[in-house]
């Protein structure tokens, strides 16, 4: 599945989100992530969030894809970070 | 599904925040761009640039079950990190052993292994003599020399079969890849002297180690081959693997980047007494050679489709279980 990913923390919390989602998914840009996750990774991922995020205050949304190929994906100015698995 | 990454920038990876943060360097040395890359999506590292990296990173990389393969200047696979054994079957390692030691059962699957590689290398001849190459009396040549396999009481005399196959074989090459500038008198190795043989050693590295990823992921010991003698400091039972593969995964990806000219003669340089890939050359090789992993075909028997890297991880498992005598082992044979 290809997920991208976005939240809106409170900025005390937002450091401890940013880190757990870089360990999952690629980082594109402040607060947004993109990239290809298993369900049960997923699962862990937002379970991880879940413990971290307020409820009340705070959000996550996600938006899913059955593959990359059904996404298009177009950046105007400067691309932050690329998804390139060759460095 | 987990990929894998390659680096070819000199740079510095470490681990921060439990997730990889690579810092490329640029020509002078002096930091560039940082990138996190989520390490629960990491299969495994290919170095081929200078990477900097200390010891807590590769803790980390252990605990995550991330190997790291590297390869030298001249594109030589040079070792690899692999992380503690995950999945440990001791009988297995008996049986594996086993099947080492006794040379009748060692010559079964070391056939196994020679014949398989000879029909896949077979199915790329057979492509090209359809699309008017004239290849007929190199395949005659190959068929003869399958047609003697049976009768190989030696592993010396099996692996002798298997280097004539494949010298026959690449006869072919300069037929098969239509494109001047490119010639290929024959296979040499450390340095290779012309184009043909830089990309044939590189790929063959490539498919060296990725047969050594899937390894890794199944409970077959490394280190104990069958058809390649057993040395040690080498993981041998990835060269078994790979023979089958290679026609498959490194020729048809050469075939594909010469004949579509995605890589060309400037792509090479020619220095001391070798040639070799320079870097564009290089990523554009390695950036084909993952698609082609990635690509999947429909697997008869499962029913469904199936990545040739997955294609790999069964092939071990048919391994496995030939050796604990469960299932007669047979090779991978293309069928399309």
């Amino acid at each position: 599945m290809y997920v991208i990913l976005v939240y809106d923390i409170k900025q005390q919390r937002v450091s401890r989100m940013l880190k757990l989602c870089r360990r999952y998914l690629h980082w594109i840009q402040n607060s947004v992530f993109e990239g290809e996750i298993s369900e049960v990774k997923l699962n862990e991922l937002l379970s991880k969030a879940r413990a971290i995020l307020d409820e009340d205050e705070d959000s996550v949304i996600l938006f899913k894809s059955r593959t990359q190929q059904w996404l298009e994906k177009q950046v105007v100015g400067r691309e932050r970070s690329s998804l390139d698995t060759i460095l | 599904m987990k990929k894998s990454l390659y680096i070819f920038n000199p740079g510095r990876m470490s681990r921060q925040d439990n997730t990889l943060k690579y810092t490329a360097y640029d020509e002078e040395g002096a930091e560039g761009q940082t990138k996190f890359l989520p390490i629960e999506n990491v299969a495994d590292l290919y170095v081929f640039g200078s990477l900097d990296a200390n010891s807590a990173l590769y803790n980390f990389l252990g605990k995550n079950g991330v190997s790291v393969h590297f390869f030298d200047y001249y594109e030589h696979y040079t070792g690899s990190f692999m992380a503690k054994e995950y999945l440990l079957a001791g009988r297995l390692q008996v049986a594996q052993t086993g099947h080492y030691t006794s040379l009748k059962k060692r010559l079964v699957v070391a056939r196994k292994l020679v014949e398989g590689a000879a029909f896949n290398l077979l199915k790329n001849l057979r492509y090209y003599q359809g699309r008017g190459r004239q290849v007929a009396e190199e395949i005659a040549q190959i068929e003869l020399y399958v047609s003697g396999l049976p009768y190989a009481t030696t592993i010396a005399e099996l692996m002798g079969y298997e280097g004539n196959i494949r010298q026959t074989y690449y006869r072919c090459f300069e037929q098969l890849v239509n494109v001047p500038g490119f010639t290929f008198s024959s296979r040499s190795t450390q340095p290779p002297q012309n184009e043909l043989n830089a990309l044939l050693s590189f790929g063959n590295m490539l498919c060296y180690a990725a047969c050594l990823s899937q390894i890794y992921h199944t409970q077959l010991n490394p280190t104990i081959s069958f058809l390649h003698e057993p040395g040690s400091r080498r993981f041998s039972l990835a060269l078994d693997l790979a023979e089958i593969f290679k026609p498959l995964l490194v020729d048809r990806t050469i075939f594909r980047l010469l004949n579509k000219k995605e890589i060309q003669p400037r792509d090479f340089v020619r220095e001391l007494d070798g040639c070799l890939l320079k870097e564009a050359g290089r990523k554009t090789f390695v950036r084909v050679f993952e698609e082609r992993l990635k690509e999947t075909i429909q697997h008869r028997r499962l029913n469904r489709s199936v990545s040739y890297q997955h294609l790999i991880k069964l092939e071990c498992y048919k391994l496995t279980k030939h050796l604990l005598n469960m299932e007669e082992y047979q090779p991978f044979k293309a069928w399309w």
